[in-house]
This record gives structure tokens, C-alpha cells and sequence, in this order.
């Protein structure tokens, strides 16, 4: 028995363990203890048929007295589950006993267990582990991992007027992803799959079902999955078949159903002229982190490189390295770095360690930051190291410049996009996601690269339709149709 | 004596101070003497192909030529790029809807340089941001090196913050000004021995029309006159837009030029935005206005607003006088450049060219200004009048 890739999965809270947890925190929506009993019944399985769900992740042991009871509960469930083909991984937030629940895990038929610490003992079923997202132990984590304290996709509500975006302190819509995470789980658990765990705000299905889209686009662009979660509201209406949860349940499996079809686009790589450095670990966390956050939310295009792993081989179409952490390199590392900068590489970094008697000078539109020319090369360092990730992305983005972009968004408004490649660097790939609630209009996406055959690919629409390009200031336009949460820009790259 | 335009002078001073009331006549002591007229030229051009070299070369002669004006001198060019880079009209690349187009650039630039400038040097102050000008041009597509070519030593300067001076610029108004006595801006407008404003022909949905005169409001640094100021100090970087100059929100730091009655002080942006246009233009003399009313839109004055749509007047026009180049440009656009408060394109704002007239900056008068070239009525695109959405009653409260 092994974990499955694969797996679609999606939480599906029922029986006596929630209920009890329910009653615990006298909190919830009226009628939400007879919809977690009514969804501990096998027929409530039957709207999953169809559907490209596989994989239900059920309360398991929580060390109270009602483990037992949900574990007998959920028998029926798991019977009729398994006849329509599918996994249940069940949850056990109890650090004692694990042997035990998991050895009754698997007596009952289920696939894996999510954990939040690993277990020194060899357990009976295979383990997704699952950690808060600013403390993963990276060299720990499971062929699916999980992670808690990730962000709702969407506009930030505060930024909200109503239905429509209105500009925060920089103009630019507050934009909350989980992208960047799951850009870095890619780039430090290599091969391995992240499952987001993430809760929708209350009633979000009932407001704007297609938040639940963007959950699953938001993590499946960035190959990751969204563990799919259903608010009260939309539980509810889903058992009584309402037209309008059911109309969100369809879309949100079209989504899905839309990147299963395409899942070779995981295997492109991510595109980038600069490279962020850390080891993500420890106190370097927050601040790699935030940096890769604001980063993102400014539209750069980074490649990410996990600091013990960095530079070990040759640095090609780099244009610029951020080396996050106060560590200094090792040896290796700054030959690599000294060598990339004097080749005209911008290197910026929280101290100097470039060659001495170099004079720093300043920009006038860079405050508090010196700058070292190295041949033709430029390191740039905070006066006072890296203090504030907001400044340093700022920074980062204005040494970077624009000349250096790969793709641009024209009318983003609330858009973001994720270029990738395929191997041969012959397919490029621009992923559009709208993180708004209103349709996406006139965007234009602009790639540094001359396109042919270029192909819109959407939900909507499970084929592809041609996309107009043109030739535009050394690149390609490519004029977007409106579009509700994502599309998708595929063409091939001219030499 | 009754006009063609349907309001006599008299008429038209006497609506302006029934309309502004008190406030128009105070603080400001209007000039004794007439505002100055100065003849306009109107060239028309299709559409941004080298052709427009050859237009304005011809426009800039029927002006007495640019020689007597630039030779040997710094130039400095106030481009009209407003909003954010990547705002576009449609899939509409914003030269082609509202901003000035890089063709009409390049061939202004070019004569300049033709006619003997020293240094010419363009100046924006993009939103939000202290990247150098030329990074906010790529991002808009454009490729800023084809201007290095237009003629000798051309340079580019971001005015939305301090830049790369030491201190700010303060600009007093002649006369004490509509709201400000005085505004702080980059150096460059003060480096420099010739002025031009090179604008965009368009409404304004607080203004009315935003031409050369209005283009001269986006030379204040949002670092002083923004939305996220320090109370002492400018700020170091430029945050959103100019909040301030239009809602009257809070006042500007401290170290600049205070208001000139911050207990008479407005809160209705059709009466404070014309206003700090006024005053600008009158700190900050326009020594050539340049409007590019090839291709542009209509319904406002950035592609967002509802109702904008694209429009093709095919024009040029250009004087040696701010005013006057507006007053003929509006004229241009089916309005009447002295046109009172209530009456498009004021719907609900007053007329800046007025104010400025106060100010004894240039007339509005057509009938005192010459025009060169095509005639009004050859060149006249009329506009319909754009919705306001930001006007009303005047209110008279302090400021927070």
C-alpha cells in the first residue's frame, strides 16, 4: 500500500468525532450537526459520482472517547466508498496511541493516515505528514505532505468595495496566493506532492461559488492540490441537491477535471531571470517566505533554490541572484557567485562579501542600499541588512527592472500568471489565474519571445481555441478572452 | 458684445465670480492688466508616422520657430503618461488611447534638438513608484532608447519623488494662488530654460479636459502631495495618487508651501483640481504646449471609467501659450473654452483656463487669439460631454 499521486482529495467531515468537536466549541452554523450526520451516510457518496474526487479524508482519532464511536460510524461510508473506487485517508491529530488508531485505520479498510508530527515507529499505513506552513521539516516530509496556515485565495476583503477592487496603499490590489508556497514545496521536497489545507471563509459557496475554483487553480497551477473543502452553507445545500451548489460543484469539477487533463503541464519547469536563495528553514522562514509572497504578488518571475542545494551546477539565464539569509555562502558558493557577478550577474545580498577595496555607491532611486560594481557585475547590499521583506522585494524588483521580464500582464487588475517550459524549452506555457470575483477582461499577456501556434486553453472549454498574438516590442501580445477564474496560453517559442 | 460661443467676456467674468462666489476673487488680486493672447497653430495628421516630424516642424514655424526659444538651453518636455503602465483600453497599447504617443515624442524631441537645444530632458512622475522613467516606459511596452536617437544629449527623470537632487524645488505662485501660495517639485522643473508640456487631447471627469495645463499636475510629487505623507517631511516614495489635491483630505507636509486659507478650504474636487492647475501653470510657465490629438479617447481620462470610448480627431495643436493652446484645443473638441461652471465641459468644476486668465497667465479668448494653420472649424472633432462624477456644490469646511 503506498500514497497515491494522484489522489483528488477532499475532506468530508461526518460522524460522532466533528460532532463532538462541534458541540466542544458551541460554534458553527445552525444545522451543521445533522449534515455531519446526514454526510456519514454511504448514499451521500452519490453526487461524487462522476466526478473526478477520488480520495475523502475523514476524522480518524482526535485521543477522546468518540474515536471509537466515528471509527465504527464510518464503517457503512467506507464500504460504499471503496466500491466506487474510492481512497480514505484518515485524519488523527492525537500523538498518542498512533500505532494503535493506525492499525485500526487499516483494519477498516483505509488507504493512509494524516499525522501532524512523523513517528519514530513503523506504522501500519502510509503517513501524509502535515505541518503548519512556516515550520515544514522539509527533509521530513512524506510523497504527499500537507500543509496548514494557508490563505484563501482571492482579493483581500479589506481591499473590497462591494463586488469591485479598489487600490491599496501601492495601487495595486491585495491579492492573497498560496502560489508561492507551493512553488517552494516544489523546489525543496523535489518529486513530492503538496496538499493545501485550507478552509473556505463561511459561506462562500452560497456568496461566490467560484472561490471554489480558484482554490483548485490557485494550487494546481503551481502543481499542488487543494484539499477540497466545502463550507456549512454549501454542505447543506449539496445534500438537497440545490441547483446553485450543485452548478458550484460542477464547475469546481470541470476545474479539476481540466488540469488532471493536462498533467503533464506539472512537469514544466518554472521560468525566472532571478533566483531566490534561502534555506527557508528556521529563522530564514518567514523572511524567504514573505519575500517569495510579494515577489509573486508583484508579478516577478523567480526561480527558487534551496540554499545548501544552490549553485551546484552552472548558472544559465540568470540575470540576477537574491541571496536571502545572513549566512554567508560556502566556498563553492561564492567562487560560483564572484564569477556569476563579474560575467555582469546582479547579486543582491543582506552583507557584502565581494572582493575588498570595492567603493560602494548609491542609487537615487534605491534608499538605503550600496552598491559594489564587480567588473561588469553589480552586488547591492541594504545598509542595515534585510529588514523588511516588503523592501526587500521592492528592491529586488527595482534592480531586477522591467527590461528583464519574461511575461507581463496588461490590464492585470486582479490577475497573477505562472510562465513554465517543457523540458526541450521548446513549449512555453503561460497559466492565467483571476483572483476576483467578477470576470477578467482585455488582459493581455505579453511573453519576451517571438510565438507561433499559440493555443487558449480553459475550463470552459476542454479543447483549445486559437489565441491572437502579435508581434509587440520585442516579444508577443496575446489577447486574452474574458475569463472567469483561469485560462491558459500554450505556444511554441521561436528560436 | 455677443460671441459665436454664445457668452460675451462680460458675461463670462461675471458667471465665473457668481459661480465661485467669494472664493474667486479671494485670495487670489486679479492681474489690472489683460491676461497675454499668443497664436496657436492646429496641424492636421492622420495618423503616428513620420509624418508628424514634417506637421509639427511646419506647426513649430507658424510659431516663429523653436531657435529663438532653445538654442543652447536645457528643455525640459512634462510627458503625459498617466495611470499605471499596464492600464490599457481594451487591448488598445496606451499611446493609441491616453498617453501621448512615442511619435509625437520623438518628433518634438527631434526638432528641439534641430533647432539647437543643449539638453532636453523628459519628465513624468509615474504612479506609485521611483523606478527611472525609462523602466516605466519598457513596462508599458515602449522602448525608451528610440528617444536617445531623437536628437543630442536627451535624458530622462522621474519627478514623482526627489530624485536625484538633494533638496525639492518651491515654486511660488505670482499673487499668492488659487490654494496654494506656493507647490514643491523636482528639481528639473527649475534645471531647466524652456518648458514644454506635451499632453494628450481628452476630458477630464474632474476637470472637464485635461490638455496641457491639466498635464502640469502630474508635476507634483507624490511624495509631497500624495496619499501617504509624512506630516513634517516628503516621504521617500511616491504612494497612490494625488488624493489630497483633489479631496482636500489633509495638507501637505509641513517644509512645503502652506495653503493660502486652510480655514476656507474646499473638499469638492471641481473646485480644487482646476485650481491647483491654475496655480501650476502660474508657478510653473509653460514656454510651449504640445497636444496630441491624433488618436485618443473620449469619456474620460483613463481607460477605466465607463463610457470611454476611442476617437480619432486626427490633430495637433501647439502654442507658445498654455492657455491659449487649451482655449484653442477645447475649441477643437466642440466646446466653448470659456465655457462657465454648469456648462460642458464644466459640468461641475470650474474652468481652469479662467483661473489661470485670473492669474493673468493667458486668455481663453479665442477672439483675442490668433490661430495658425487649419482653422477651428476645418479641425473641430466634437466630443460629447464626459460624465463628471466627482462635482457638486461647493462646500467650505477646513481640512482634517
Amino acid at each position: 500500500m503506498a500514497l497515491n499521486a494522484k489522489w483528488v482529495p477532499m475532506k468530508w467531515p461526518c460522524g460522532p468525532l466533528p460532532i463532538a468537536l462541534l458541540h466542544k466549541s458551541k460554534s458553527g452554523a445552525p444545522g451543521l450537526g445533522q449534515t455531519l450526520e446526514a454526510w456519514l451516510q454511504p448514499s451521500t457518496l452519490e453526487f461524487l459520482k462522476g466526478s473526478p474526487v477520488n480520495s475523502l479524508v475523514i476524522d480518524w482519532a482526535a485521543g477522546g472517547p468518540e474515536d471509537s464511536r466515528q471509527q465504527r460510524a464510518v464503517g457503512p461510508l467506507l464500504q460504499a466508498g471503496r466500491k466506487l473506487g474510492i481512497s480514505f485517508v484518515g485524519r488523527i491529530t492525537v500523538m498518542e496511541n498512533v500505532a494503535r488508531a493506525t492499525a485500526a485505520a487499516r483494519a477498516a479498510g483505509l488507504s493512509a493516515v494524516i499525522l501532524e508530527q512523523p513517528q519514530v515507529q513503523a506504522l501500519d499505513l502510509p503517513v501524509i505528514l502535515q505541518f503548519p506552513r512556516d515550520q515544514v521539516e522539509w527533509r521530513a516530509t512524506s510523497a504527499i505532505f500537507s500543509s496548514t496556515g494557508n490563505v484563501w485565495p482571492g482579493v483581500k476583503l479589506k481591499t473590497m468595495e462591494g463586488d469591485t477592487a479598489i487600490a491599496g496603499p501601492t495601487g495595486v490590489p491585495w491579492v492573497n496566493s498560496n502560489g508561492w508556497f507551493s512553488l517552494l514545496a516544489r523546489e525543496m521536497a523535489p518529486g513530492k506532492v503538496l496538499w493545501l489545507d485550507v478552509d473556505p471563509p463561511a459561506s462562500v459557496g452560497a456568496s461566490h461559488p467560484e472561490e471554489y475554483c480558484l482554490a483548485v487553480a490557485d494550487a494546481r497551477v503551481y502543481a499542488s492540490r487543494w484539499i477540497i473543502s466545502l463550507d456549512d452553507e454549501m454542505r447543506a445545500a449539496v445534500l438537497k441537491r440545490e441547483t446553485r451548489a450543485m452548478d458550484a460543484w460542477t464547475h469546481m469539477c470541470e476545474t479539476i477535471s481540466f488540469f488532471e487533463s493536462h498533467s503533464d503541464w506539472s512537469a514544466y519547469k518554472p521560468m525566472g531571470v532571478l533566483a531566490v536563495i534561502s534555506d527557508f528553514r528556521g529563522e530564514n522562514a518567514f523572511m524567504g517566505g514573505e519575500v517569495l509572497n510579494l515577489l509573486n504578488r508583484r508579478q516577478v518571475q523567480f526561480l527558487i533554490m534551496d540554499r545548501p542545494r544552490a549553485l551546484s551546477k552552472p548558472i544559465k539565464g540568470l540575470k540576477a541572484i537574491l541571496w536571502v539569509d545572513a549566512a554567508s555562502p560556502n566556498a563553492p558558493q561564492h567562487a560560483h557567485l564572484l564569477a556569476f557577478v563579474r560575467q555582469g550577474g546582479l547579486l543582491i545580498a543582506a552583507t557584502y562579501w565581494g572582493p575588498s577595496r570595492v567603493k560602494p555607491y548609491k542609487y537615487d532611486w534605491l534608499f538605503g542600499y550600496d552598491v559594489y560594481g564587480v567588473d561588469k557585475g553589480r552586488i547591492v547590499v541594504p545598509e542595515k541588512g534585510f529588514q523588511d521583506p516588503y523592501e526587500v522585494a521592492r528592491a529586488t524588483h527595482l534592480l531586477v527592472g522591467r527590461r528583464n521580464d519574461l511575461v507581463r500582464l496588461y490590464n492585470p487588475a486582479t490577475t497573477n500568471c505562472y510562465p513554465s517550459i517543457d523540458s526541450e524549452r521548446h513549449k512555453q506555457l503561460v497559466q492565467v489565474l483571476n483572483y476576483s470575483t467578477k470576470p477578467a477582461d482585455y488582459v493581455t499577456v505579453w511573453v519576451n519571445a517571438g510565438a507561433s501556434s499559440a493555443r487558449l486553453w480553459s475550463p470552459v472549454r476542454q479543447d483549445s481555441s486559437v489565441v491572437k498574438y502579435v508581434a509587440a516590442s520585442d516579444g508577443t501580445d496575446l489577447d486574452l478572452p474574458t475569463f472567469a477564474v483561469n485560462c491558459a496560453v500554450e505556444f511554441e517559442r521561436l528560436p | 458684445m455677443t460671441r459665436k460661443t454664445g457668452c460675451s467676456r462680460r458675461e463670462f467674468l461675471g458667471a465665473i465670480a457668481a459661480t465661485a462666489g467669494a472664493y474667486m476673487a479671494r485670495p487670489v488680486e486679479a492681474f489690472s492688466r489683460p491676461a497675454p493672447a499668443s497664436p496657436v497653430t492646429i496641424g492636421l495628421c492622420r495618423e503616428y508616422t513620420p509624418h508628424v516630424v514634417d506637421v509639427l516642424s511646419t506647426m513649430f514655424d507658424q510659431l516663429g520657430g523653436l531657435e529663438g526659444l532653445v538654442r543652447g538651453r536645457t528643455v525640459a518636455i512634462k510627458l503625459n503618461l498617466t495611470g499605471d503602465a499596464t492600464d490599457r483600453f481594451h487591448y488598445m497599447p496606451p499611446e493609441m488611447t491616453h498617453w501621448v504617443h512615442p511619435q509625437v515624442i520623438w518628433a518634438t524631441v527631434h526638432l528641439l534638438g534641430r533647432a539647437g537645444a543643449r539638453r532636453i530632458r523628459l519628465l513624468e512622475s509615474p504612479m506609485s513608484t521611483v523606478e527611472p522613467l525609462p523602466e516605466f516606459m519598457v513596462h508599458a511596452g515602449w522602448e525608451p532608447r528610440e528617444f536617445l536617437s531623437a536628437a543630442p544629449c536627451v535624458e530622462f527623470e522621474n519627478t514623482n519623488y526627489l530624485g536625484s537632487f538633494k533638496t525639492y524645488a518651491t515654486f511660488w505662485v505670482p499673487n499668492g494662488g488659487w490654494l496654494y501660495k506656493g507647490y514643491d517639485l523636482n528639481q528639473s522643473y527649475k534645471d531647466c530654460d524652456v518648458f514644454v508640456s506635451l499632453a494628450k487631447l481628452k476630458e477630464h471627469t474632474t476637470a472637464g479636459i485635461t490638455l496641457s495645463m491639466k498635464n502640469c499636475f502630474g508635476i507634483t510629487p507624490c511624495t509631497i502631495y500624495g496619499d501617504d505623507v509624512p506630516e513634517d517631511e516628503p516621504g521617500l516614495f511616491p504612494n497612490g495618487g494625488r488624493g489630497p489635491f483633489h479631496g482636500g483630505n489633509r495638507l501637505p507636509p509641513k517644509s512645503a508651501p502652506p495653503p493660502v486659507d486652510p480655514h476656507g478650504w474646499s473638499h469638492v474636487p471641481g473646485y480644487r483640481v482646476p485650481r491647483v492647475t491654475a496655480d501650476l501653470v502660474a508657478a510653473r510657465p509653460v514656454h510651449l504646449a504640445v497636444i496630441d490629438g491624433i488618436h485618443t479617447i473620449t469619456g474620460g481620462e483613463l481607460p477605466g471609467y465607463k463610457g470611454v470610448r476611442t476617437v480619432h480627431p486626427g490633430v495637433l495643436v501647439a502654442g507658445r501659450n498654455c492657455v491659449c493652446t487649451d482655449a484653442v484645443a477645447t475649441a477643437v473638441m466642440g466646446f466653448n473654452p470659456m465655457s462657465m461652471h454648469g456648462t460642458p465641459p464644466f459640468q461641475a468644476c470650474d474652468n481652469m483656463m479662467a483661473l489661470a486668465e485670473q492669474l493673468g497667465v493667458g486668455t481663453p479668448d479665442l477672439e483675442r487669439i490668433e490661430v495658425l494653420g487649419t482653422p477651428i472649424s476645418k479641425a473641430r472633432f466634437p466630443f460629447p460631454p464626459v460624465f463628471q462624477s466627482f462635482g457638486g456644490l461647493y462646500t467650505r469646511r477646513s481640512p482634517s
